[in-house]
């Protein structure tokens, strides 16, 4: 049957969208996440990746997230010498989360989540069709 | 003779299964939209099987006056309907354009419908001729 297949990639579509959605909310809620340790690293922002996996029982090209990178670029330092976490020359090191690219990273994601809803909208309304002609 | 050897029926089942195929890889389009190096698919339109139809003559307006420019065939358009290849690519290498999925999603529904509903009442005209209604 078809129209579940449809059903179940737009499905893995959700799901993906999803799983970033997580990552995102957990760079959000880190974005001040400073080290418990004098001139220790803070929390490192992560990266979502996505990719096409071959579904052999579906026989289609499901998404699926693949493994969460760690953001490699610098930390954001302040000079607070009376923090805890800062580093012999006062200087404490901040996440490398930027929230307003996190935001963006939300809306996009809830942009897909949304089209991959109205995939599965128009495939039930498709399969609500096709019982309908037993009724007529 | 069974309902499915009708010629009308096969056509209908035919479309209706082409319409599923279409709606799987728009679902696996969409579902791809962020992937990176994702290319969109989409079906081959369906060819009319000209085998089952009758060739239909096209219709042409009549020149009652040797005055008369005479009128073109009403068999579509001289434009090019559709857009060929898209030309929008994201830095990553995926070309989903969403929208544009959004659109051929409708699309397929609407026709879906339309062939359901002739599959529906080309249904309740066998029964009229059997004498149920």
């Amino acid at each position: 049957m078809d129209f579940l297949k449809s059903l179940t990639i737009a499905a893995s579509g959700l799901k993906a969208q999803a799983g970033r959605m997580r990552v995102v909310a957990e760079n959000i809620a880190n974005a001040d996440s400073t080290a418990s340790r004098p001139g220790g690293d803070p929390y490192r922002r992560r990266v979502p990746t996505f990719r096409a996996e071959v579904d052999r029982a579906l026989d289609a090209h499901v998404v699926a997230l693949g493994r969460i990178r760690p953001d490699e670029s610098e930390f954001r330092t302040k000079y607070e010498p009376g923090h805890p976490a800062a580093d012999a020359n006062g200087y404490v090191k901040y996440p490398n989360v930027n929230t307003l690219v996190e935001m963006t990273d939300m809306r996009e994601a809830q942009r897909s989540y949304e089209a991959n809803l109205n995939v599965i909208g128009a495939t039930r309304r498709m399969l609500q069709r096709t019982i309908d002609i037993l009724r007529a | 003779m069974t309902v499915s050897n009708l010629p009308l029926f096969s056509m209908l089942r035919t479309r209706m299964h082409w319409h599923q195929e279409r709606q799987k890889l728009l679902a696996e389009n969409v579902a791809n939209a962020d992937t990176p190096f994702f290319e969109p698919k989409d079906l081959a339109p369906l060819e009319a099987v000209s085998s089952a139809v009758p060739a239909v003559a096209p219709l042409k307006l009549a020149r009652t006056d040797p005055g008369h420019i005479g009128g073109g065939t009403l068999g579509g358009t001289q434009f090019a309907g559709a857009r060929g290849q898209v030309f929008e690519k994201r830095p990553r290498g995926n070309a989903v354009n969403l929208e544009d999925e959004m659109m051929k999603v409708a699309a397929n529904q609407m026709d879906y419908q339309a062939a359901t509903t002739l599959y529906g009442r080309s249904l309740g005209l066998i029964k009229t001729a059997i004498g149920r209604r």
